[in-house]
Protein backbone atom coordinates (compact mmCIF):
# COMPACT_ATOMS: atom_id res chain seq x y z
CA UNK A 1 0.00 0.00 0.00
CA UNK A 2 0.72 3.48 -0.80
CA UNK A 3 2.76 5.76 2.21
CA UNK A 4 -0.56 6.81 3.34
CA UNK A 5 -0.41 10.35 1.84
CA UNK A 6 -2.66 9.28 -0.97
CA UNK A 7 0.27 9.63 -3.73
CA UNK A 8 -0.48 7.35 -6.50
CA UNK A 9 2.67 7.98 -7.93
CA UNK A 10 5.85 10.67 -7.35
CA UNK A 11 8.58 11.46 -9.44
CA UNK A 12 11.62 13.55 -6.70
CA UNK A 13 14.27 15.17 -8.38
CA UNK A 14 14.73 12.48 -10.97
CA UNK A 15 17.18 12.81 -13.74
CA UNK A 16 18.07 10.52 -17.02
CA UNK A 17 20.74 10.85 -19.87
CA UNK A 18 21.20 9.21 -22.40
CA UNK A 19 24.70 9.86 -23.49
CA UNK A 20 24.65 13.63 -23.25
CA UNK A 21 21.46 13.93 -23.63
CA UNK A 22 19.19 15.27 -20.94
CA UNK A 23 16.30 13.50 -21.02
CA UNK A 24 14.09 14.19 -17.89
CA UNK A 25 15.76 17.04 -15.88
CA UNK A 26 15.18 17.18 -12.07
CA UNK A 27 11.50 16.41 -12.46
CA UNK A 28 9.28 16.64 -9.23
CA UNK A 29 6.02 15.48 -9.81
CA UNK A 30 3.48 13.75 -7.41
CA UNK A 31 0.04 12.30 -9.28
CA UNK A 32 -3.44 11.86 -6.71
CA UNK A 33 -6.05 9.50 -6.59
CA UNK A 34 -8.12 9.85 -9.16
CA UNK A 35 -7.01 12.38 -11.63
CA UNK A 36 -7.06 12.03 -14.94
CA UNK A 37 -3.54 14.03 -16.23
CA UNK A 38 -2.30 14.74 -19.70
CA UNK A 39 1.30 15.18 -20.38
CA UNK A 40 1.84 17.24 -23.11
CA UNK A 41 5.31 18.57 -24.72
CA UNK A 42 7.03 18.23 -28.67
CA UNK A 43 9.17 15.24 -29.74
CA UNK A 44 12.08 14.72 -27.66
CA UNK A 45 10.29 16.58 -24.48
CA UNK A 46 10.83 13.34 -22.57
CA UNK A 47 6.98 12.24 -22.41
CA UNK A 48 8.38 8.76 -23.13
CA UNK A 49 11.25 8.67 -21.37
CA UNK A 50 9.27 9.76 -17.95
CA UNK A 51 6.99 7.33 -18.51
CA UNK A 52 9.33 4.34 -18.94
CA UNK A 53 10.87 5.67 -15.60
CA UNK A 54 7.86 5.69 -13.80
CA UNK A 55 7.07 2.36 -15.05
CA UNK A 56 10.41 0.61 -13.96
CA UNK A 57 11.04 0.27 -17.77
CA UNK A 58 14.33 2.15 -16.99
CA UNK A 59 16.18 3.22 -13.81
CA UNK A 60 16.76 7.18 -13.63
CA UNK A 61 20.43 8.94 -12.68
CA UNK A 62 19.56 10.43 -10.22
CA UNK A 63 16.16 11.05 -7.28
CA UNK A 64 13.88 8.57 -6.87
CA UNK A 65 10.49 7.14 -8.68
CA UNK A 66 7.93 5.78 -6.73
CA UNK A 67 4.44 4.05 -7.40
CA UNK A 68 2.23 3.12 -4.80
CA UNK A 69 4.76 3.88 -2.13
CA UNK A 70 6.80 1.24 -3.25
CA UNK A 71 9.32 0.64 -6.87
CA UNK A 72 7.39 0.33 -10.01
CA UNK A 73 8.13 -3.35 -10.30
CA UNK A 74 6.09 -3.56 -7.11
CA UNK A 75 3.08 -1.65 -8.16
CA UNK A 76 3.24 -3.50 -11.61
CA UNK A 77 3.39 -7.44 -9.56
CA UNK A 78 0.77 -6.31 -7.37
CA UNK A 79 -1.65 -5.39 -10.07
CA UNK A 80 -1.72 -1.91 -9.99
CA UNK A 81 -0.99 -0.70 -12.93
CA UNK A 82 -1.68 -0.86 -16.45
CA UNK A 83 -0.12 0.25 -19.46
CA UNK A 84 -0.04 0.78 -23.08
CA UNK A 85 3.30 1.62 -25.06
CA UNK A 86 3.91 3.62 -27.88
CA UNK A 87 6.27 0.89 -28.14
CA UNK A 88 4.78 -1.89 -26.84
CA UNK A 89 4.26 -4.74 -29.07
CA UNK A 90 2.30 -7.53 -29.43
CA UNK A 91 2.76 -11.46 -29.91
CA UNK A 92 2.34 -13.04 -33.36
CA UNK A 93 0.80 -15.73 -34.35
CA UNK A 94 -2.35 -16.02 -31.88
CA UNK A 95 -5.40 -14.50 -31.96
CA UNK A 96 -6.67 -11.32 -30.60
CA UNK A 97 -8.93 -13.26 -27.50
CA UNK A 98 -6.01 -15.24 -26.87
CA UNK A 99 -3.65 -12.46 -26.54
CA UNK A 100 -6.22 -10.60 -24.15
CA UNK A 101 -6.96 -14.14 -21.98
CA UNK A 102 -3.11 -14.10 -21.97
CA UNK A 103 -3.13 -10.63 -20.20
CA UNK A 104 -6.34 -11.56 -17.86
CA UNK A 105 -4.91 -14.64 -16.87
CA UNK A 106 -1.53 -12.95 -15.46
CA UNK A 107 -2.91 -10.52 -14.13
CA UNK A 108 -2.95 -10.40 -10.24
CA UNK A 109 -6.84 -9.26 -10.23
CA UNK A 110 -7.60 -9.82 -13.84
CA UNK A 111 -10.97 -9.51 -15.19
CA UNK A 112 -12.58 -11.99 -17.37
CA UNK A 113 -11.29 -11.85 -21.08
CA UNK A 114 -14.50 -11.53 -22.36
CA UNK A 115 -15.54 -8.44 -20.91
CA UNK A 116 -12.24 -6.94 -21.36
CA UNK A 117 -13.08 -7.14 -25.35
CA UNK A 118 -15.96 -5.36 -24.79
CA UNK A 119 -14.47 -2.74 -23.05
CA UNK A 120 -11.91 -2.30 -25.52
CA UNK A 121 -14.12 -2.79 -28.35
CA UNK A 122 -12.93 -5.59 -30.05
CA UNK A 123 -15.34 -8.24 -29.71
CA UNK A 124 -15.74 -8.47 -33.06
CA UNK A 125 -12.25 -9.09 -34.09
CA UNK A 126 -11.33 -11.55 -31.37
CA UNK A 127 -11.02 -14.10 -33.65
CA UNK A 128 -8.42 -12.73 -35.96
CA UNK A 129 -4.83 -13.15 -36.02
CA UNK A 130 -2.80 -10.70 -34.10
CA UNK A 131 -0.67 -9.86 -37.07
CA UNK A 132 -3.27 -9.37 -39.47
CA UNK A 133 -4.66 -5.87 -37.83
CA UNK A 134 -4.83 -2.29 -38.45
CA UNK A 135 -2.78 0.16 -37.11
CA UNK A 136 -5.87 1.24 -35.05
CA UNK A 137 -7.14 -2.40 -33.82
CA UNK A 138 -3.58 -2.81 -33.03
CA UNK A 139 -3.95 0.38 -30.41
CA UNK A 140 -7.33 -1.19 -29.35
CA UNK A 141 -5.62 -4.34 -28.47
CA UNK A 142 -2.85 -2.29 -26.70
CA UNK A 143 -5.53 -0.79 -24.49
CA UNK A 144 -7.18 -3.89 -23.81
CA UNK A 145 -3.93 -5.43 -22.54
CA UNK A 146 -3.68 -2.05 -20.46
CA UNK A 147 -7.19 -2.56 -18.66
CA UNK A 148 -7.16 -6.69 -18.29
CA UNK A 149 -7.41 -6.47 -14.69
CA UNK A 150 -8.25 -3.87 -11.81
CA UNK A 151 -5.37 -1.46 -11.72
CA UNK A 152 -5.40 1.75 -10.10
CA UNK A 153 -3.48 3.49 -12.13
CA UNK A 154 -3.51 3.50 -16.12
CA UNK A 155 -0.67 4.42 -18.19
CA UNK A 156 -0.96 5.32 -21.91
CA UNK A 157 1.90 6.43 -24.27
CA UNK A 158 -0.28 8.26 -27.14
CA UNK A 159 -3.06 5.79 -27.15
CA UNK A 160 -4.97 7.29 -30.31
CA UNK A 161 -1.75 7.18 -32.51
CA UNK A 162 -3.44 5.75 -35.72
CA UNK A 163 -7.00 5.63 -34.84
CA UNK A 164 -9.42 7.49 -37.16
CA UNK A 165 -11.92 9.80 -35.86
CA UNK A 166 -14.77 8.04 -34.87
CA UNK A 167 -12.65 5.33 -33.41
CA UNK A 168 -10.77 7.79 -31.07
CA UNK A 169 -14.24 8.64 -29.61
CA UNK A 170 -15.29 5.51 -29.06
CA UNK A 171 -11.41 5.24 -27.04
CA UNK A 172 -11.61 8.84 -25.35
CA UNK A 173 -15.53 7.20 -23.62
CA UNK A 174 -13.85 3.75 -22.59
CA UNK A 175 -10.96 5.82 -21.35
CA UNK A 176 -13.29 8.21 -19.28
CA UNK A 177 -15.36 4.82 -17.74
CA UNK A 178 -12.03 4.13 -16.75
CA UNK A 179 -11.55 7.44 -14.93
CA UNK A 180 -15.62 7.72 -13.77
CA UNK A 181 -14.68 4.35 -11.88
CA UNK A 182 -12.00 5.95 -9.98
CA UNK A 183 -9.20 5.21 -11.54
CA UNK A 184 -6.04 7.79 -12.13
CA UNK A 185 -5.32 7.89 -15.73
CA UNK A 186 -1.78 9.51 -17.14
CA UNK A 187 -1.38 10.09 -20.40
CA UNK A 188 0.96 11.98 -23.04
CA UNK A 189 -0.34 12.99 -26.29
CA UNK A 190 -0.15 15.62 -29.19
CA UNK A 191 -3.64 16.39 -29.37
CA UNK A 192 -3.91 19.18 -27.55
CA UNK A 193 -7.37 18.98 -27.51
CA UNK A 194 -7.40 15.46 -26.08
CA UNK A 195 -5.74 17.50 -23.26
CA UNK A 196 -8.25 19.57 -23.23
CA UNK A 197 -11.01 18.13 -23.19
CA UNK A 198 -10.24 15.06 -21.23
CA UNK A 199 -7.60 15.62 -18.53
CA UNK A 200 -8.14 17.61 -15.33
CA UNK A 201 -4.86 17.94 -15.13
CA UNK A 202 -2.07 18.92 -18.02
CA UNK A 203 1.56 18.87 -17.45
CA UNK A 204 3.72 19.98 -20.06
CA UNK A 205 7.10 19.01 -20.13
CA UNK A 206 9.67 21.13 -22.19
CA UNK A 207 13.57 19.38 -22.62
CA UNK A 208 12.71 17.33 -19.56
CA UNK A 209 11.60 19.72 -17.52
CA UNK A 210 8.03 20.28 -16.30
CA UNK A 211 7.20 24.46 -17.28
CA UNK A 212 3.94 24.06 -16.53
CA UNK A 213 1.10 22.06 -14.06
CA UNK A 214 -2.18 22.93 -13.90
CA UNK A 215 -5.96 22.71 -15.12
CA UNK A 216 -6.03 23.30 -18.78
CA UNK A 217 -7.66 26.82 -18.07
CA UNK A 218 -4.59 27.43 -15.71
CA UNK A 219 -2.25 26.65 -18.71
CA UNK A 220 -4.37 29.00 -21.23
CA UNK A 221 -4.05 31.94 -18.45
CA UNK A 222 -0.77 31.57 -17.85
CA UNK A 223 -0.11 31.85 -21.72
CA UNK A 224 -2.38 34.65 -21.92
CA UNK A 225 -5.55 33.24 -22.65
CA UNK A 226 -6.82 35.59 -24.57
CA UNK A 227 -6.19 38.07 -27.83
CA UNK A 228 -6.69 41.71 -28.08
CA UNK A 229 -6.69 42.43 -31.76
CA UNK A 230 -7.50 46.10 -33.11
CA UNK A 231 -6.77 49.04 -35.46
CA UNK A 232 -5.44 52.38 -34.92
CA UNK A 233 -5.92 54.93 -36.80
CA UNK A 234 -4.18 58.55 -37.23
CA UNK A 235 -6.93 59.87 -38.31
CA UNK A 236 -8.85 59.46 -35.25
CA UNK A 237 -6.28 61.19 -33.10
CA UNK A 238 -4.15 60.06 -30.42
CA UNK A 239 0.04 58.83 -31.02
CA UNK A 240 0.69 55.49 -30.77
CA UNK A 241 2.10 54.91 -26.84
CA UNK A 242 3.36 51.59 -26.87
CA UNK A 243 4.42 52.33 -23.13
CA UNK A 244 0.54 52.93 -22.39
CA UNK A 245 -0.45 49.37 -24.39
CA UNK A 246 1.94 47.41 -22.25
CA UNK A 247 0.81 48.97 -19.14
CA UNK A 248 -2.60 47.84 -19.43
CA UNK A 249 -4.10 45.40 -17.06
CA UNK A 250 -3.10 41.69 -17.78
CA UNK A 251 -0.71 42.38 -20.56
CA UNK A 252 1.51 39.88 -20.86
CA UNK A 253 2.30 40.15 -25.16
CA UNK A 254 2.35 43.19 -27.37
CA UNK A 255 2.80 43.09 -30.94
CA UNK A 256 2.51 46.12 -33.11
CA UNK A 257 2.96 46.70 -36.78
CA UNK A 258 2.41 49.87 -39.08
CA UNK A 259 1.46 50.27 -42.65
CA UNK A 260 2.54 52.61 -44.75
CA UNK A 261 -0.95 54.95 -44.47
CA UNK A 262 0.07 55.30 -40.65
CA UNK A 263 -2.23 52.66 -39.27
CA UNK A 264 -0.86 50.62 -36.52
CA UNK A 265 -2.35 47.09 -36.05
CA UNK A 266 -2.44 45.83 -32.57
CA UNK A 267 -1.98 42.33 -31.19
CA UNK A 268 -1.94 41.81 -27.38
CA UNK A 269 -1.81 38.61 -25.27
CA UNK A 270 -3.84 39.17 -22.03
CA UNK A 271 -4.70 37.26 -19.13
CA UNK A 272 -7.59 39.78 -18.43
CA UNK A 273 -8.83 41.26 -21.48
CA UNK A 274 -12.17 42.94 -19.92
CA UNK A 275 -10.24 44.72 -17.62
CA UNK A 276 -7.70 45.74 -20.52
CA UNK A 277 -10.60 46.78 -23.36
CA UNK A 278 -12.11 48.70 -20.36
CA UNK A 279 -8.25 50.62 -20.12
CA UNK A 280 -8.40 51.10 -23.53
CA UNK A 281 -11.31 53.31 -23.77
CA UNK A 282 -10.53 55.16 -20.60
CA UNK A 283 -7.13 56.05 -21.73
CA UNK A 284 -9.13 58.04 -25.22
CA UNK A 285 -8.17 55.69 -27.68
CA UNK A 286 -10.36 54.73 -30.28
CA UNK A 287 -9.98 51.01 -31.22
CA UNK A 288 -11.10 49.90 -34.61
CA UNK A 289 -12.14 46.44 -35.37
CA UNK A 290 -11.76 45.49 -32.09
CA UNK A 291 -11.77 41.94 -31.64
CA UNK A 292 -11.23 39.38 -28.69
CA UNK A 293 -10.40 35.63 -29.07
CA UNK A 294 -9.71 32.71 -26.76
CA UNK A 295 -6.01 31.19 -27.58
CA UNK A 296 -6.75 27.27 -28.28
CA UNK A 297 -4.34 25.06 -25.75
CA UNK A 298 -2.30 24.65 -28.81
CA UNK A 299 -1.35 28.51 -28.80
CA UNK A 300 -1.01 28.17 -24.91
CA UNK A 301 1.25 25.17 -25.65
CA UNK A 302 3.67 27.08 -27.90
CA UNK A 303 3.55 30.45 -25.98
CA UNK A 304 4.36 28.50 -22.97
CA UNK A 305 7.58 26.33 -24.84
CA UNK A 306 8.51 29.51 -26.57
CA UNK A 307 9.20 31.70 -23.59
CA UNK A 308 10.99 29.11 -22.09
CA UNK A 309 13.15 28.91 -25.13
CA UNK A 310 13.77 32.18 -25.24
CA UNK A 311 14.11 32.49 -21.51
CA UNK A 312 17.11 29.47 -22.18
CA UNK A 313 18.95 31.57 -24.71
CA UNK A 314 18.96 34.57 -22.32
CA UNK A 315 20.24 32.45 -19.39
CA UNK A 316 22.75 31.35 -22.05
CA UNK A 317 24.11 34.91 -23.38
CA UNK A 318 24.59 36.09 -20.06
CA UNK A 319 26.35 32.87 -18.90
CA UNK A 320 28.68 34.18 -21.43
CA UNK B 1 3.52 -18.47 -16.10
CA UNK B 2 2.18 -21.80 -17.81
CA UNK B 3 -0.61 -20.16 -19.50
CA UNK B 4 2.29 -17.62 -21.49
CA UNK B 5 4.61 -21.50 -22.14
CA UNK B 6 1.37 -23.14 -23.73
CA UNK B 7 1.03 -20.26 -25.82
CA UNK B 8 4.57 -20.12 -27.11
CA UNK B 9 4.28 -23.63 -27.52
CA UNK B 10 0.76 -23.23 -29.52
CA UNK B 11 2.34 -20.48 -31.50
CA UNK B 12 5.35 -21.90 -32.82
CA UNK B 13 3.74 -25.52 -33.90
CA UNK B 14 1.32 -22.96 -36.05
CA UNK B 15 3.62 -21.35 -37.48
CA UNK B 16 4.04 -22.74 -41.37
CA UNK B 17 7.88 -21.99 -41.59
CA UNK B 18 8.88 -24.09 -38.79
CA UNK B 19 7.12 -26.86 -40.21
CA UNK B 20 8.80 -26.74 -43.22
CA UNK B 21 12.37 -25.74 -42.43
CA UNK B 22 13.05 -27.92 -38.56
CA UNK B 23 10.70 -30.86 -39.64
CA UNK B 24 10.05 -31.33 -43.71
CA UNK B 25 13.50 -30.02 -44.69
CA UNK B 26 15.62 -32.59 -42.66
CA UNK B 27 13.47 -35.40 -43.36
CA UNK B 28 13.43 -34.76 -47.32
CA UNK B 29 17.73 -34.82 -47.01
CA UNK B 30 17.86 -37.78 -44.77
CA UNK B 31 15.78 -39.69 -47.84
CA UNK B 32 17.96 -37.80 -49.78
CA UNK B 33 21.32 -39.22 -48.20
CA UNK B 34 20.40 -42.40 -48.48
CA UNK B 35 19.82 -43.08 -52.00
CA UNK B 36 22.88 -40.76 -52.53
CA UNK B 37 24.94 -42.91 -50.48
CA UNK B 38 22.98 -45.87 -51.27
CA UNK B 39 21.24 -47.66 -48.36
CA UNK B 40 23.20 -50.40 -48.14
CA UNK B 41 26.28 -48.60 -47.48
CA UNK B 42 28.50 -47.93 -44.56
CA UNK B 43 30.03 -44.36 -43.61
CA UNK B 44 33.67 -44.47 -42.61
CA UNK B 45 34.01 -45.88 -39.03
CA UNK B 46 31.58 -48.87 -40.56
CA UNK B 47 28.84 -47.45 -39.17
CA UNK B 48 25.50 -47.56 -42.04
CA UNK B 49 24.77 -45.05 -43.70
CA UNK B 50 21.05 -45.12 -42.90
CA UNK B 51 21.73 -45.15 -39.01
CA UNK B 52 24.11 -42.24 -39.51
CA UNK B 53 21.91 -39.77 -41.56
CA UNK B 54 19.41 -40.85 -38.94
CA UNK B 55 21.12 -39.32 -36.23
CA UNK B 56 22.63 -36.54 -38.24
CA UNK B 57 19.63 -35.43 -39.94
CA UNK B 58 17.82 -35.06 -36.42
CA UNK B 59 20.06 -33.25 -34.91
CA UNK B 60 20.30 -31.03 -37.72
CA UNK B 61 16.20 -30.77 -37.32
CA UNK B 62 16.27 -30.07 -33.74
CA UNK B 63 19.32 -27.38 -34.08
CA UNK B 64 17.05 -25.75 -36.62
CA UNK B 65 13.95 -25.57 -34.49
CA UNK B 66 15.49 -24.85 -31.58
CA UNK B 67 17.91 -21.89 -33.02
CA UNK B 68 15.28 -20.12 -35.41
CA UNK B 69 12.40 -21.02 -32.43
CA UNK B 70 14.42 -18.89 -30.14
CA UNK B 71 17.07 -16.98 -31.18
CA UNK B 72 15.04 -15.52 -33.99
CA UNK B 73 11.75 -14.48 -32.52
CA UNK B 74 13.46 -13.05 -29.34
CA UNK B 75 15.69 -10.82 -31.51
CA UNK B 76 11.87 -9.79 -33.63
CA UNK B 77 10.19 -9.39 -30.47
CA UNK B 78 12.67 -7.29 -28.87
CA UNK B 79 11.88 -5.01 -31.71
CA UNK B 80 8.14 -5.27 -31.82
CA UNK B 81 8.26 -4.24 -27.75
CA UNK B 82 6.51 -7.48 -26.80
CA UNK B 83 9.70 -7.97 -24.77
CA UNK B 84 8.45 -4.49 -23.11
CA UNK B 85 4.95 -5.10 -22.70
CA UNK B 86 5.29 -8.11 -21.04
CA UNK B 87 7.83 -6.70 -18.30
CA UNK B 88 4.50 -4.62 -17.68
CA UNK B 89 3.17 -7.62 -16.92
CA UNK B 90 3.13 -9.25 -13.22
CA UNK B 91 5.01 -12.36 -14.98
CA UNK B 92 8.60 -12.59 -13.64
CA UNK B 93 11.24 -11.61 -16.15
CA UNK B 94 12.72 -15.34 -16.78
CA UNK B 95 9.06 -16.54 -17.70
CA UNK B 96 9.80 -15.46 -20.95
CA UNK B 97 13.13 -17.24 -21.89
CA UNK B 98 11.71 -20.17 -19.94
CA UNK B 99 8.69 -19.87 -22.46
CA UNK B 100 10.86 -19.95 -25.08
CA UNK B 101 13.17 -22.71 -23.72
CA UNK B 102 9.79 -24.80 -23.17
CA UNK B 103 8.79 -24.17 -26.28
CA UNK B 104 11.29 -24.98 -28.28
CA UNK B 105 11.81 -28.47 -26.23
CA UNK B 106 8.63 -29.32 -27.47
CA UNK B 107 8.77 -28.90 -31.05
CA UNK B 108 12.31 -30.51 -31.17
CA UNK B 109 10.22 -34.18 -30.83
CA UNK B 110 8.59 -33.84 -34.40
CA UNK B 111 11.76 -33.21 -36.17
CA UNK B 112 13.44 -35.52 -34.02
CA UNK B 113 9.99 -38.15 -34.41
CA UNK B 114 9.96 -37.64 -38.31
CA UNK B 115 13.63 -38.58 -38.98
CA UNK B 116 13.10 -41.79 -36.55
CA UNK B 117 10.05 -43.00 -38.33
CA UNK B 118 11.73 -42.42 -41.48
CA UNK B 119 14.75 -44.42 -40.50
CA UNK B 120 12.49 -46.95 -39.17
CA UNK B 121 10.88 -47.49 -42.63
CA UNK B 122 14.06 -47.81 -44.08
CA UNK B 123 15.56 -50.48 -41.81
CA UNK B 124 17.37 -48.95 -38.64
CA UNK B 125 16.95 -51.76 -36.49
CA UNK B 126 17.46 -50.54 -32.79
CA UNK B 127 15.87 -52.21 -29.93
CA UNK B 128 12.93 -50.62 -27.99
CA UNK B 129 15.54 -49.57 -25.16
CA UNK B 130 17.80 -47.80 -27.84
CA UNK B 131 15.37 -46.22 -29.90
CA UNK B 132 13.76 -44.37 -26.43
CA UNK B 133 17.65 -44.03 -24.74
CA UNK B 134 18.29 -42.04 -28.47
CA UNK B 135 15.53 -39.87 -28.54
CA UNK B 136 15.73 -38.88 -25.12
CA UNK B 137 19.47 -37.95 -25.23
CA UNK B 138 18.10 -35.99 -28.87
CA UNK B 139 15.68 -33.90 -26.85
CA UNK B 140 18.52 -33.38 -23.60
CA UNK B 141 20.90 -32.31 -25.64
CA UNK B 142 18.74 -30.02 -27.62
CA UNK B 143 18.70 -27.79 -24.59
CA UNK B 144 21.96 -26.64 -25.26
CA UNK B 145 21.14 -25.11 -28.53
CA UNK B 146 17.72 -23.89 -26.79
CA UNK B 147 19.89 -21.63 -24.45
CA UNK B 148 22.52 -20.73 -27.20
CA UNK B 149 19.64 -19.24 -29.24
CA UNK B 150 18.81 -17.30 -26.08
CA UNK B 151 22.02 -15.47 -26.17
CA UNK B 152 22.20 -15.57 -30.02
CA UNK B 153 18.59 -13.89 -29.48
CA UNK B 154 19.84 -11.19 -26.84
CA UNK B 155 22.92 -10.36 -28.67
CA UNK B 156 21.73 -10.20 -32.58
CA UNK B 157 20.02 -6.84 -33.91
CA UNK B 158 16.96 -7.80 -35.19
CA UNK B 159 18.08 -7.18 -38.85
CA UNK B 160 21.13 -9.54 -38.54
CA UNK B 161 19.67 -12.62 -36.46
CA UNK B 162 18.79 -14.38 -39.24
CA UNK B 163 22.21 -14.51 -41.43
CA UNK B 164 24.31 -14.81 -38.17
CA UNK B 165 22.06 -17.51 -36.95
CA UNK B 166 22.44 -19.19 -40.17
CA UNK B 167 25.95 -19.00 -40.52
CA UNK B 168 26.46 -20.14 -36.98
CA UNK B 169 24.07 -23.25 -37.67
CA UNK B 170 26.31 -23.67 -41.38
CA UNK B 171 29.72 -23.96 -39.65
CA UNK B 172 28.25 -26.22 -36.25
CA UNK B 173 26.59 -28.68 -39.06
CA UNK B 174 29.51 -28.39 -41.73
CA UNK B 175 32.62 -29.03 -39.10
CA UNK B 176 30.16 -31.42 -36.97
CA UNK B 177 29.54 -34.17 -39.03
CA UNK B 178 25.89 -33.58 -40.39
CA UNK B 179 26.55 -34.16 -44.14
CA UNK B 180 29.68 -36.36 -43.42
CA UNK B 181 31.75 -37.51 -41.26
CA UNK B 182 34.25 -35.69 -39.88
CA UNK B 183 37.48 -36.69 -41.00
CA UNK B 184 40.72 -37.90 -38.34
CA UNK B 185 42.31 -34.32 -39.05
CA UNK B 186 39.67 -32.58 -37.51
CA UNK B 187 38.82 -34.68 -34.97
CA UNK B 188 40.86 -32.82 -32.61
CA UNK B 189 39.06 -29.70 -33.24
CA UNK B 190 35.59 -31.04 -33.27
CA UNK B 191 34.92 -31.24 -29.59
CA UNK B 192 34.73 -27.73 -29.36
CA UNK B 193 31.84 -27.61 -31.73
CA UNK B 194 28.56 -28.65 -30.10
CA UNK B 195 27.29 -30.30 -32.91
CA UNK B 196 30.04 -32.69 -33.23
CA UNK B 197 29.62 -33.49 -29.48
CA UNK B 198 25.57 -34.07 -30.22
CA UNK B 199 25.84 -36.53 -32.67
CA UNK B 200 28.46 -38.04 -30.57
CA UNK B 201 25.41 -38.62 -28.08
CA UNK B 202 24.24 -41.06 -30.90
CA UNK B 203 27.54 -43.23 -30.39
CA UNK B 204 25.67 -45.97 -28.31
CA UNK B 205 23.51 -47.05 -30.55
CA UNK B 206 26.71 -47.91 -32.81
CA UNK B 207 27.98 -50.42 -30.72
CA UNK B 208 30.36 -48.29 -28.90
CA UNK B 209 29.94 -47.17 -25.36
CA UNK B 210 28.19 -43.90 -24.45
CA UNK B 211 30.39 -41.19 -25.21
CA UNK B 212 31.28 -39.37 -21.44
CA UNK B 213 33.49 -36.63 -23.24
CA UNK B 214 30.67 -35.31 -24.95
CA UNK B 215 28.37 -35.25 -22.45
CA UNK B 216 30.68 -33.73 -20.24
CA UNK B 217 31.51 -31.25 -23.43
CA UNK B 218 27.64 -30.60 -23.98
CA UNK B 219 27.20 -29.93 -20.24
CA UNK B 220 29.99 -27.05 -20.62
CA UNK B 221 28.45 -25.61 -23.08
CA UNK B 222 25.17 -25.41 -21.47
CA UNK B 223 26.92 -23.67 -18.27
CA UNK B 224 28.66 -21.60 -20.61
CA UNK B 225 25.58 -20.18 -22.98
CA UNK B 226 23.17 -20.06 -20.03
CA UNK B 227 25.87 -17.78 -18.35
CA UNK B 228 25.95 -15.69 -21.90
CA UNK B 229 21.96 -15.49 -22.36
CA UNK B 230 21.58 -14.72 -18.67
CA UNK B 231 24.25 -12.07 -19.44
CA UNK B 232 22.55 -10.62 -22.53
CA UNK B 233 19.29 -10.36 -21.29
CA UNK B 234 19.98 -8.60 -18.20
CA UNK B 235 22.27 -5.86 -20.71
CA UNK B 236 19.20 -5.89 -22.94
CA UNK B 237 16.47 -5.02 -19.56
CA UNK B 238 18.66 -2.09 -18.41
CA UNK B 239 18.46 -1.07 -22.31
CA UNK B 240 14.55 -1.18 -21.90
Amino acid sequence: MGTGTGEVAAFRNVSKSYGRVKAVNGLDLVLRPGETVALLGPNGAGKSSSLDLLLGLREPDSGTVELFGGTPREAITAGRVGAMLQSGGLMSDVKVRELVALACKVHPKGHAPDEVLRTAGITEIADRRVDKLSGGQEQRVRFALAVAGANDLIVLDEPTTGMDVSVRRQFWAAMRAQADAGRTVLFATHYLEEADSIADRVLVLHKGRLIADGSSAEIKAKAGARRIGFELHPSDGGALDEALLRALPGTVGLDVSTRADGVHTVRIRSTDADAGVAALYKAGLYPRGLEVTTLGLEQAFLTITGEKDKDDEEAEASAR
Amino acid sequence: MTTLIKLEILRTLRNKRYLMFTVLYPALLYVFFISAYGSGGTVAGGVSVKSYFMVSMATFGAVGAVLTGSAQRISLERKSGWTRQLRLTALPGRAYTLGKIASCAVTTLPAIAVVFVIGAIEGVDLTAVQWLGLAAALWLGSFVFAALGVALGYAAQPDAVQPVVMIVYMLMALFGGTWFPVGDSLKTYARFNPVYDYNQLASFIHGQSVAGSAIAALAGFLALFTAAAAYLYRKDAQQA
